[in-house]
């Protein structure tokens, strides 16, 4: 079956030649043994985290775009006031 | 090492004595090496075993015998008989191996792995070989990975083993599985050792050290050959029997907790998912790149469909080089709210999607996350054509904030038109004529769910199949005609025709230019007649509010989206709370993550005698002045 699978992506590759070659599973895919068993609280990253900044913010949780000129918002904005004329 | 005695195996065997006499797992690790390149000594020992016991020769008894001398003999207790047999076999592997032919090496390999992990049930000496059967499991997990990848090497092997003689109903089992099969047995000896405490409240101690070794590697193999399922067992029996994690090293916790968030998270499992990969990403040593940027992979994809972005802040730091590339543009169209954009983003033909479809998070991405991306266009519609109520706060009556849905109608025809090329409606809509507008003019099916074509079907969109059977529309209409209860035949003879087919064949008239037509204007323009793409927009948001991502009510006649109570808070903050704190306050009642065992809880020390165990009930208070 991993055989077929080979085949398929060659017969993919052939009829789209302008793309690239088919990936097969990278080795940064796999998940690696650490080189050491243990260590301590101090040199994970948590640690070093919170060391540099306290508590650093990795996380957006407000990202509601509120920018009327934005693009796509100036846009939606003319469309429906497109709409609202034509009521 | 060093032997004393005549032949290097005579020494082997001397020393091989010893260690299992000290109980000394690590050692006979050392000595029982089998991956090439091999020490000098042990190419003489191999050739002292070729003279002294050939494969097949009567002499092998003797082999045997002379392993059996290295089990220390107890008397009354049954010795430890798998050790000898173990010990025999891996002198014939040694003796025997022929590591270019790697379906074979591997063959042999499981047979010594598989009767190592009979001698590690042992409960009085299985401890001892322990890391033995680690270091095996390891290079068989190798190798089979490794053969797994170049299916070539091996395709003419495996189709030489299958034979004609095999059922074909069974399934086929690549090697990995087996591997993974083989490692399992070793992790159920270690998670079931019952000397000291078992269970949560025990430490790792006896075979029990080797539980999160053996299950990683287990869960490595696992997800290799994509038999997750088989997974489901080893979590449900590390929630049962094991110690908790943190009681072992950072290595086994850290790609523990990766192996089950990516576990929970290929089970729609987002959120215990977030808290497992969010540990394992925490605990994980600083200098670890590598393995940071596959855990940030699936935490990142974790928070955005929780609604959590990447900070820069995070996409700057090393470990998430690349991956700022990857989940930028996908959070941005999110924000954006042009669902097709989204959906062409993440498309099979897509030159994105392959990372993502490698990664294993494409399809959660491109069906939880748009959800969001309706969120967010409801959202921009309704700041931009909604009625935003009376903000001078005068009118205490006046109506609520609302949108009338038409206006999100004409948005998303609008993004339609903006789109012309991809329209995967037209693929959607079998039975449009023209497929540049048909997203619009479709009457049949989905409005705005885009459905692959399966290549199978490909077909039944064309013209020609069209032709064949009738358009639905001129059968609701003219059934009476076309399709009548029975006719008279060519004879005169009256034929019924109970199955109410098509008595003529495929009308090839086109019936509407006889219709007569009673109303003045398009019945189409009613306004009590909502279009298809009205009713799915209702589903969508009704979906939306269901999950709480809106807040407020729909009305079904003169279609409109109603924020009630937003005096206080405004429109915007009341109709569309914050998505990630909406599902944390849903989610968070539950933080524990099934598969993660942690200590039992303490008894806390009541802190106020008085307040103790009385539990005041707010959920029916109503705020001060409330009417």
């Amino acid at each position: 079956m991993s055989n077929t699978q080979s085949e398929d992506k060659k017969a993919e590759a052939s009829q789209q030649p302008q793309q690239q070659k088919p990936t097969v599973l990278e080795e940064d895919d796999e998940f690696e043994d650490f080189p050491v068993d243990d260590w301590p609280e101090n040199e994970t990253e948590q640690a070093s985290g919170s060391t540099n900044g306290n508590n650093v913010h990795l996380w957006e949780e407000s990202w509601d775009d509120d920018d009327a000129a934005e693009d796509f918002s100036k846009q939606l904005k003319e469309e429906l006031k497109k709409v609202e004329a034509s009521h | 090492m060093s032997f004393q005695g005549n032949s290097v195996l005579d020494r082997f065997l001397v020393s091989l004595a010893e260690i299992v006499r000290d109980r000394d797992g690590a050692k006979l690790q050392d000595f029982l090496q089998i991956e090439p390149p091999l020490p000098d000594v042990y190419g003489q020992m191999v050739d002292e075993l070729r003279q002294q016991y050939p494969n097949g020769s009567p002499k092998e008894v003797d082999l045997q015998r002379r392993c059996e001398g290295l089990v220390p003999k107890t008397a009354g207790s049954s010795s430890w008989t798998a050790f000898p047999t173990f010990m025999k076999l891996y002198f014939c592997f040694l003796r025997d191996v022929n590591v270019e032919n790697l379906l074979e090496t591997y063959n042999m390999l499981k047979v010594l792995l598989n009767q190592c992990v009979i001698a590690l049930g042992d409960s009085q000496f299985g401890i001892v070989v322990l890391p033995t059967v680690l270091y095996l499991s390891k290079v068989l997990a190798k190798l089979a990975m490794g053969l797994d990848r170049r299916p070539e090497l091996v395709a003419h092997l495996l189709r030489l083993e299958t034979g004609p003689d095999q059922e074909e109903s069974t399934e086929k089992v690549t090697l990995v599985e087996k591997s993974a099969n083989v490692v399992r047995e070793a992790f159920i000896k270690c998670l079931t050792d019952r000397s000291g405490t078992p269970g949560v409240h025990g430490k790792p101690e006896g075979k029990r050290v080797g539980i999160y070794l053996m299950a990683n590697l287990c869960l490595k193999l696992l997800f290799q050959c994509g038999k997750l399922r088989n997974a489901e067992q080893m979590f449900a029996s590390i929630t049962a029997q094991s110690p908790p994690l943190k009681h072992f090293p950072a290595s086994q916790r850290v790609t523990y907790l990766y192996y089950l968030g990516r576990y929970l998270f290929s089970n729609n499992l987002f959120f215990p998912a977030q808290i497992a990969l969010q540990a394992a990403y925490d605990q994980c040593h600083r200098e670890a790149i590598n393995q940071k940027r596959l855990i940030l992979t699936y935490l990142i994809s974790c928070n955005i469909v929780l609604g959590r972005f990447p900070s820069m802040h995070l996409l700057q730091r090393p470990e998430s080089q690349g991956l700022a590339d990857k989940f930028v543009p996908l959070c941005q169209l999110i924000v954006r709210g042009d669902y097709i954009a989204f959906r062409e983003h993440l498309t099979v033909e897509s030159p994105t999607t392959e990372w993502f479809a490698r990664k294993g998070i494409l399809l959660p991405l491109r069906n939880r996350c748009e959800i969001l991306v309706w969120r967010s266009l409801a959202r921009k519609v309704f700041i931009h054509g909604g009625f935003h109520g009376d903000t001078q706060g005068q009118a205490q009556r006046g109506p609520p904030p609302f949108l009338y849905l038409t206006k999100l109608e004409a948005a998303v025809r609008w993004l339609q038109s903006q789109h012309p090329s991809s329209s995967p409606l037209s693929v959607a809509s079998p039975f449009s004529l023209n497929s540049k507008v048909s997203a619009n003019k479709s009457q049949y099916g989905s409005q705005i769910v885009s459905i692959i074509a399966d290549p199978d079907f490909a077909f039944l969109d064309t013209k020609g199949v069209n032709k064949a059977a009738p358009d639905a529309s001129v059968l609701a209409k003219f059934a009476d005609y076309l399709c009548p209860d029975g006719f008279f035949d060519a004879t005169g003879q009256w034929q019924s025709n109970p199955t109410r087919s098509l008595i003529d064949g495929t009308p090839d008239t086109d019936y509407s230019q006889y219709e007569l037509n009673p109303y003045a204007e398009d019945p189409e323009d009613a306004i009590d007649e909502p279009s298809p793409l009205m009713r799915e927009m209702e589903s969508i948001l009704a979906s939306l509010l269901t999950q709480g991502l809106m807040r407020g009510y729909l009305t079904h006649r003169n279609p409109r989206f109603a924020i009630p109570g937003a005096r206080l808070r405004g429109a915007l903050p009341t109709g569309f709370p914050n998505v990630w704190q909406t599902i944390y306050a849903r989610e968070s009642e539950d933080m524990g993550v099934p598969g993660w065992v942690k200590p039992p809880p303490t008894m806390a020390a009541p802190v106020a005698l008085g307040g103790g165990g009385r539990v005041v009930n707010l959920s029916g208070a109503r705020p001060v002045g409330a009417q």
